[in-house]
């Protein structure tokens, strides 16, 4: 066995000891995960005292364990409620929600277990195999690469729009509008801030998020008894565990879908800068795309659900790809690993896997035994998480409403977040009540601001010339793709049209 | 004689006249015991958690605690180039001493040049500098670029793209005034905080970037330092890049990130002995030998530790008042 081998035995028996951190941890970071406002990120820094107290070692399987689960996590309300927990499943409930309507939300729970599962450890063993290779990701996705990226994700409003064009577009562009909102990120320059200091950093995505889906779905919610159609709450009112195999099933005969998923989640992940928001949208966006069933997605289709939670779980390992190999973290939950890294002594570059090799690999293989230990812990609950369906709305609507709207206080502290998400959630009612859809208006908040930055940042280096976004081969070859993944659909659509397998 | 335990009326009324008064005194013995600081104190941090500030203002609290007995709680605000962190602490935290803020006097005082806030710049004060660190000139660890003469040749025969954590920096500054000086043509392109600025160096999105050295110590050898606009204090770890100064024969300040607590005007002058204490403290604290160590564990540069008093900090961000006026145009797109 070589050296490197070795030392990933020794740095697995080593992590396999800490199970008791582990566990803790996975079932901290679910909760976190699947309350809006709270999450990986906010959680490590208010027990940073804690872990800079501990070994470096056992911080670290700590915080990576958390991370993980906090992922998971916040696609178990998305799910269950309609209820993304963190802005990375903000594409789950798209298919996960209408599952659960429909008294499957038992397989959908089980279906989005093992595929984040499966996807964050598939993703972590690629990402030891090929770091070198993937660090060098990084090297070639500049801002007009990221453009087209970002646009890959925003087409997913097109996909969206796809049952209505018109109004699918009104509400993208509104979302695109409501981004634009806050300084701009040239000179710092407020817009359409209306004076309000809340706004300067933009509109903030929590109570955005939790307004458009929580709020709104609890306003609707209350016009009915249960979350469930009659259909679905015949199906659980005979619950077994046979839901949940069925789950585990549907998805691992889906693999090769969990595997190319999951894979541009970690792509995209190893992008500074990009996160499991842009990863869950465009992974959504080209299942739909190559799917043979194009109009399945958005009814409880298993294949929209896998996607974006395999995706999401894919950029986990994805973002500690630039924080190793390149010092540069790739969200705000690697900022914080970085700390305590440096806490301890340890300095980042090419080199570290050469100077410490036990802490550079051994975070990938926490993240691999937190993976696994959360299957074992996690699939067995689904069935008891899904009664949460059968919970009637007259309950079940004050607790959504309250819990969110806490949520939305947490990241900042501001009453007038809490008042934000009240308005989304207004807004969202409006937008259902009309036909409107959410995400779509979600993925222009989201989405927007990023690609202003970086369109600005192109035309900046180019000194305004707009031809910049055609001067590299890489971005070109995106374009070309964009095109065709935008042209495919309307294309099949067609030929089946003519075929006469849809009229 | 044994005296009588029964309760008489002038017992009870004894009794009940000093219960009475020691309820009414009650406040006041309170107050006497209320010893600042009574409960934690609150800091702002206008940047992300997990930057240069965060790290070193950890370090230094924990150091500080011991002297002032207290916990610190940090609240963060970035957004808007520091600009909210700013304006929540003026607007919406009491100027009663158990609120401060940690700045970075630099680049945020420079804003100020660029766009005034919304309160007046005399209702605050820095008075309590932690550290000096320099910007420096570094490229990605792949560059072409070996010396910052190779950068300077290379401007002079095209405009080079220079990644800069905000516009209104001193780093920004530091670079155009090398523009200035040696013919070089450099166009400034603002990376959102210092990890973008790392980014952009390393993976080749720009030429190359200008920020706070200590971001850049802990990017690593995944980055070249090539100059710095000031002092160079720790040598080996700059990788001995010439001084601005000294190389280009200029005579420019050093342009600095310099963070330091500063508290509402107010506070100080409605509550002097706090005020006294918080400084007392704050002194004590360099005089600890740990400070340096916990300094280095937290990836900081212990040689960049420097003591600033109010008059010290009033002069830096006075100095940095005036750059940023005279560079306005070119910061801003004013």
């Amino acid at each position: 066995m070589d050296g490197t081998g070795s030392i990933l035995l020794s740095v697995l028996w080593d992590t396999l000891g800490y199970w008791w951190v582990i566990v803790p941890s996975i079932l901290l970071g679910l909760v976190v995960g699947g309350i809006p406002g709270f999450s990986a990120a906010n959680t490590i820094i208010i027990l940073l005292p804690l872990t800079l107290s501990m070994d470096l070692e056992m911080g670290l399987i700590f915080m990576i364990s958390l991370y993980c689960a906090a992922r998971m996590g916040a696609g178990i309300p998305a799910i269950l409620v309609n209820i993304p927990g963190t802005a990375g499943a903000a594409a789950t409930p798209l298919d996960g929600y209408p599952m659960s309507q429909q008294g499957r939300g038992q397989q959908a729970l089980a279906i989005s277990f093992v595929a984040s599962v499966m996807g964050g450890l598939l993703t972590t063993l690629i990402a030891i195999a090929a770091m070198p290779i993937l660090a060098r990701v990084g090297f070639y996705m500049h801002s007009v690469e990221m453009i087209v990226v970002m646009l890959f994700g925003i087409s997913l409003i097109a996909s969206i729009a796809a049952q209505d064009l018109l109004k699918g577009l009104i509400a993208g562009f509104f979302g695109l509008m409501i981004g634009a909102i806050g300084t701009d990120t040239v000179y710092a320059t407020p817009r359409g801030t209306f004076g309000l200091l809340e706004l300067y950093d933009g509109v903030p995505l929590i109570p955005a998020l939790v307004g458009l889906f929580a709020v709104s779905e609890a306003f609707i919610i209350i016009e009915k008894r249960l979350i469930l159609t009659e259909e679905g709450a015949a199906a659980m009112a005979k619950p077994s565990w046979a839901a949940s195999f069925e789950g585990v099933a549907i998805t691992l005969k889906r693999w090769w879908h969990v595997v190319w998923t999951s894979i541009l989640g970690l792509v995209i992940g190893v992008i500074p800068g990009a996160g499991a928001s842009i990863a869950s949208f465009v992974a959504y966006q080209q299942s739909r795309t190559f799917s043979k069933t194009p109009e399945k997605y958005g009814t409880g289709h298993p294949e929209g659900l896998i996607a974006p939670e395999a995706a999401n779980n894919g950029v986990t390992s994805g973002t500690l790809v630039p924080l190793l190999v390149l010092g540069i973290p790739g969200g705000a939950t690697a900022a914080i690993m970085l700390v305590v890294m440096q806490y301890h002594g340890v300095s980042f570059g090419p080199s570290l896997f050469q100077r410490n090799p036990d802490v550079a690999y051994g975070m990938f293989i926490a993240m691999a035994v937190a993976y696994v230990m959360m299957a074992f812990t996690i699939i067995p609950l689904s069935r008891y998480m899904s009664r949460v369906t059968t919970i009637p709305t007259i309950y079940l609507a004050p607790l959504i409403i309250s819990f969110t709207l806490v949520g939305a206080f947490v990241p900042r502290e501001y009453m007038f977040d809490m008042y934000l998400g009240l308005g989304f959630g207004v807004l969202g009612y409006i937008a259902r009540k009309t036909g409107y859809h959410v995400a779509a208006i979600l993925i222009g908040v989201i989405l927007g601001p990023l690609l202003e930055t970086y369109f600005l940042r192109a035309l900046k280096i180019a000194n305004g010339d707009i031809m910049v976004l055609f001067s590299s081969n890489i971005g070109n070859v995106l374009w070309v793709l964009l095109v065709l993944s935008l042209a495919l659909p309307v294309v099949l659509d067609m030929k089946r049209r003519k075929q006469g397998v849809i009229v | 004689m044994i005296r009588n335990r029964l309760i008489t009326r002038r017992s009870l009324l004894q009794t009940g006249a000093a219960l009475s008064a020691t309820t009414l005194a009650a406040p006041g013995i309170l107050r006497a015991q209320d010893q600042y600081p009574a409960r934690n104190i609150q800091i702002v941090v206008p940047t992300a958690e997990g930057g240069g500030a965060d790290r070193n203002f950890r370090a230094f609290t924990q150091i500080w605690q011991k002297y002032l007995n207290t916990g610190f709680e940090p609240s963060y605000y970035p957004g808007a180039s520091g600009r909210v962190g700013y304006e929540v602490f003026m607007g919406r935290h009491d100027a009663d001493a158990y609120s401060l803020i940690f700045g970075n006097m630099g680049p945020e005082v420079l804003n100020w040049a660029m766009q005034m806030p919304d309160f007046s710049l005399d209702d605050y004060f820095y008075w309590g500098r932690v550290d000096v660190d320099p910007c420096v000139v570094f490229v990605g660890a792949e560059s072409p670029f070996q010396t910052i003469d190779d950068i300077v040749e290379e401007g002079k025969k095209r405009q080079l793209t220079v990644g800069t954590s905000r516009m209104a920096h001193p780093a920004s500054i530091g670079i155009l005034s090398i523009g200035d000086a040696t013919g070089a043509q450099f166009n400034l392109i603002p990376l959102a905080g210092g990890k973008g600025t790392v980014a952009g160096a390393v993976t080749g999105e720009v030429d190359f970037s200008v920020l706070t050295s200590g971001s850049v110590i802990a990017a690593g050898d995944a980055v070249r330092t090539l100059c710095v606009m000031g002092t160079n204090r720790v040598g080996e770890r700059l990788n001995n890049a010439p001084e601005m100064n000294a190389h280009f024969n200029l005579d420019l300040p050093e342009m600095l990130s310099s963070r330091a607590f500063a508290i509402h005007r107010k506070a100080a002058e409605d509550f002097p002995e706090r005020y006294a204490i918080l400084q007392e403290t704050f002194k004590q604290s360099f005089e600890d030998p740990e400070l340096a160590v916990v300094y280095e564990e937290s990836g900081g540069a212990p040689e960049y530790l420097s003591y600033g008093g109010p008059e010290e900090c009033g002069e830096f961000a006075a100095a940095m008042l005036e750059l940023g006026g005279k560079y306005k145009s070119l910061l801003s797109g004013a």
